[in-house]
């Protein structure tokens, strides 16, 4: 039964991951006073390059580049299977909390050797930088998850969802939602891809639907984010759940994306500094938790 | 067991006699080949001795003296289920480095005896470090597996090569060797015999009501072997011995050597002295500071091996900082996460041995066809070196963590052992997640920077030869089997935890890890299964027919552009400056220390140039050490 509705889950987030970025493109114009685009244009962007060839730049090492993209996305979607998301069953003997993180590095890791092996220096230079704000994220995200593990005395999501309400998992699970944020790779947190600065950094040579998967890959992830924070407080079953998740998920973009419109990007110096601050709000919400509070 | 003991010994004693005529590349060869023969002995030993207990007297002398002297009349050699997990990860990693040693030793002209003569030794001592039952005994053969190994540091010959030698000796013989003698002494004396069994049953009870005695001797004894496992501050000789070193001896002596520390201290602070929180804690700290300033100092190196080598330091720390937390949490009575730690601890000292063990050995084959370290000019190497870039590829995975792979299954479990406690193991262990991606991102640097980014200049070379991408990929392949299946190593860990007294918990291992009670679950080999069929699908349906060049800004000429390896994650080292300003504010520190003592070993240092003085040194030392022994216990 959880199988299935593992695989239910796995459709919906496909599904449903572009379009969220399609609400978020939609808020972010109107702030800026524009019209912006439909709601499905990620949906019919994303169909675009699925039915694009895929070219592999001729310096390129083909057995890193070529699975590159596929590796990328398929890391996020297992990720997705244990996640409990739109239904609340899932395969949840198959990770807990640090395998989705590890995941979600591999992800990365996977796009930054990729774009290595092609040898583009913009490539070069995006991946270094995403390595370097992957580093940054550890090291606040780090402390949020032992506050977490230490108040809720378990890192498996049966444990973890939902949080029992205490001060210390109310700021970890705060502390979390800004993580949310920066791990989404949204402004001004996107000092990789950094369209007008280095023309989409690690993307750069990707095209077709290598690029259809690598774009795919950050959609699901951010919708994952998402949905790890919403059920640190939606109940696990009830029908009620549903809709909550539902809107819970577009309130929260709308919010992301509202914030993301007033941004410009940082410096991948002032990321970092902004991320190793952070930490400290992981070091309260741990020391709250240890107290017992 | 007796005939296999004695197998080996006379296996590896006759490659080392060999050694000493082998003037011939052939006879290096040959000692190459009966090293990874003894090694493949010691590893079938090992398992033998996961099921049983096998125990061996030997007497040598016939003492009528009821001093402590006593203890070498027998020599007690001893297999239990603790040293024959031991004796699996230096099996397994002595074949795989003997046999990499068969072509890669062509590398070097000249005389190559001091390498054939010390090798097999070196490979003999630390079998018997693991197998002999009597402190005094574990000793003198730690003694001896010590000095073997510094002249295989010093194999080069060359000024470098003798100054890390030097350092390496200064630090661990000189220093800490003395230091755990004179530990060993005072144990001996206070239980009243060196037996491992006397020990156990001796001193728990001593150390219960001499609290005090019992922090110095742990202290001593931490510091005495803290030094051999290079915990930070006492490091500091390690980065020069490791890249001096040829490249098989210097995956030995990470994977291998770098163990017999853990292993010393498994018995010691398990079975040997009352589980104290304290000394828990203070483990666990130090652990911590090692894998935390160990790991930040390789995201700054650009010399290959060395990078490898502060890496080491900082895999270290998480065995170091496991084991101290399995103690902590053991004694302040969280059963499951203590025991659950103690295991992580020994499976990631056998998953270290084999990533790094590999590594090290993918840095010794880059050597070996470019003769060069560098990771600013090294490049564009997966393309003539694919096996290699393969192999390195998986290392770089494991060590980094990244599922399904043998390193994230150990260290998921020092998090899932350390995070959940509401205790100050869980904000080390926080530590550790965050120096996970440190870790991954500088291996990102190793791979990418020796072998996809476009060289500074075209290096054209072939891939090294069959034995050595053999013993590559055999490690590879066993960083992929126990990662997807870790029930297998899991199963020999928990015996090896249960033979120090500890109830290993029931932990579900088999299709996925799960700890009862929402504690964590993974399941790696069902997310192999699933992501490998998906990515296949997804590659097959969607193929890569076109290729074009690289997009150079509009021009025709090749952009050829490289960042340098220094440059890769300078902002991130820029923001986390403060760290390094500690380390150099320490390096200062010792460096005082360091010319202070320099001022009394000038006098030593100009003896120690010439090789065959030092040896010769070495060995009268190790007599005097011995005499001395003897007569203050007579």
């Amino acid at each position: 039964m959880n199988a299935v509705y593992a695989a239910l889950n796995l459709i919906f987030i496909v599904l449903f991951a572009p379009l969220l970025d399609g609400i978020e493109r939609k808020v972010k114009a109107r702030l800026q006073s524009r019209q912006g685009p439909p709601l499905i244009q990620t949906w019919l962007d994303l169909l675009k390059l699925f039915r694009r060839p895929n070219v592999r730049p001729r310096e390129s090492v083909r057995w890193l580049f070529e699975p590159a993209p596929a590796i990328a996305l398929v890391s996020v979607l297992a990720a997705s299977l244990f996640i409990p998301s739109l239904l609340p069953g899932s395969l949840d003997t198959w990770g807990d909390i640090i395998a989705f993180i590890y995941l979600s590095t591999l992800s990365a890791v996977a796009i930054a050797l990729g774009a290595f092996s092609t040898g583009s220096p913009y490539a070069q230079i995006g991946s270094h930088r995403e390595v370097s704000i992957i580093m940054a994220e550890e090291f606040s995200l780090a402390f949020i998850v032992a506050a977490l593990a230490a108040s809720s005395g378990g890192l498996s999501f049966s444990r973890l969802f939902p949080l029992q309400l205490k001060v210390s998992t109310i700021t970890g699970a705060l502390a979390f939602a800004v993580m949310a944020y920066v791990a989404g790779a949204r402004i001004p947190f996107d000092v990789a891809e950094a369209e007008p600065e280095i023309v989409e950094g690690p993307f750069i040579e990707f095209s077709g639907k290598g690029l259809g998967m690598l774009k795919l890959s950050i959609y699901v992830k951010r919708l994952l984010l998402t949905t790890i924070l919403l059920n640190f407080f939606l109940p696990q079953d009830g029908t009620v759940r549903v809709l909550v998740y539902v809107i819970g998920l577009v309130i929260i973009s709308v919010v992301y994306a509202s914030i993301e419109a007033h941004y410009g990007r940082f410096r991948t110096k002032d990321a970092a500094r902004f991320l190793k601050r952070f930490a400290i709000v992981g070091i309260l919400s741990w020391i709250l938790g240890v107290v017992g509070w | 067991m007796e005939v296999i003991f004695l197998f080996i010994v006379i296996i590896l004693s006759v490659a080392s006699f060999i050694g000493v005529f082998s003037r011939s590349a052939i006879l290096t060869k040959l000692v190459n080949a009966l090293s990874a023969l003894g090694s493949l002995t010691i590893a079938y030993a090992g398992i033998v001795g996961l099921k049983e207990s096998v125990e061996l007297n030997i007497t040598l002398l016939h003492l009528k003296s009821d001093s402590i002297i006593n203890a070498f009349s027998t020599l007690t050699l001893k297999v239990d289920p603790l040293s024959g997990f031991f004796m699996i990860i230096l099996g397994i990693l002595g074949f795989c480095t003997s046999v990499y040693g068969i072509a890669y030793l062509d590398m070097y002209k000249g005389d190559k005896r001091l390498y054939a003569f010390n090798y097999p030794l070196f490979l003999l001592f630390m079998f018997l470090v693991l197998v002999s039952w009597n402190l005094l005994w574990f000793v003198v053969f730690w003694e001896l597996m010590t000095l073997f190994s510094q002249f295989l540091v010093a194999f080069e010959r060359n000024e470098k090569t003798l100054i890390a030698t030097l350092k390496y000796f200064c630090m661990t013989k000189a220093a800490a060797d003395f230091m755990l003698i004179a530990i060993v002494l005072v144990l001996i004396t206070i239980s009243g015999g060196g037996d491992y069994d006397i020990l156990s049953s001796q001193l728990v009870n001593y150390f219960r009501s001499h609290p005090l005695e019992m922090y110095l001797v742990s202290a001593g004894f931490m510091i005495g072997l803290g030094v051999k496992a290079a915990l930070v501050p006492f490091h500091v000789w390690l980065p020069d011995a490791y890249v001096e070193a040829p490249s098989n001896v210097s995956s030995l002596l990470s994977g291998a050597m770098e163990k017999m520390p853990v292993y010393m201290m498994f018995r010691f602070f398990l079975s040997f002295t009352p589980l104290t929180p304290n000394i828990g804690l203070l483990i666990a700290l130090f652990g911590t500071l090692t894998l935390f300033f160990g790991t930040m100092y390789a995201l700054k190196q650009t010399d290959s091996k060395r990078l490898l080598a502060y890496h080491s330091v900082g895999q270290i720390g998480y065995v170091v900082f496991a084991l101290g937390a399995g103690i902590y949490l053991l004694s302040k009575g969280y059963t499951t996460f203590g025991a659950l730690a103690l295991m992580a601890s020994l499976f990631h000292a056998l998953n270290h041995a084999f990533f790094k063990g590999l590594l090290f050995l993918t840095a010794g084959s880059i050597l070996y066809r470019t003769g060069s370290r560098d990771l600013d000019h090294l490049g564009g190497l997966a393309r003539f070196m694919p096996i290699t870039a393969f192999a390195a590829l998986i290392g770089s995975l494991s060590i980094a963590g990244m599922p399904p792979f043998n390193g994230f299954v150990s260290k998921w479990m020092i998090y899932v052992s350390t995070l959940p406690t509401p205790t100050l193991v869980s904000l080390f262990g926080a530590l550790a997640l965050f120096i996970s991606a440190v870790t991954t991102a500088s291996f990102v640097k190793y791979f990418t920077s020796i072998f996809v980014r476009p060289p500074a200049k075209e290096i054209t070379v072939k891939e090294v030869p069959v034995s050595m991408w053999a013993s590559q990929l055999i490690l590879a392949v066993l960083c992929v089997i126990f990662g997807v299946y870790p029930a297998l190593p899991l199963e020999a860990i928990s015996k090896a935890v249960d033979s120090v007294g500890v109830t290993t918990p029931s932990i579900t291992v088999f299709p996925g890890l799960i700890v009862s009670d929402g504690i964590g679950n993974i399941a790696p080999l069902a997310l192999l299964v699933f992501s490998g069929a998906l990515t296949a699908v997804l590659l097959a349906i969607f193929p890569y027919k076109i290729s074009l060049p690289v997009w150079t800004t509009g021009t025709r000429r090749s952009l050829a552009m490289r960042l340098p390896a220094s440059s890769y994650y300078a902002s991130f080292e820029e923001e986390f400056e403060d760290v390094y300003s500690w380390g150099e504010w320490c390096v200062c520190t010792t460096k005082r220390l360091w010319d202070a003592t320099k001022a009394v070993l000038s006098n030593f240092e100009e003896v120690s140039f010439d090789l065959d003085k030092m040896m010769t040194g070495a060995w009268l030392m190790l007599l005097i050490l011995l005499t001395i022994l003897g007569g203050v216990l007579l």
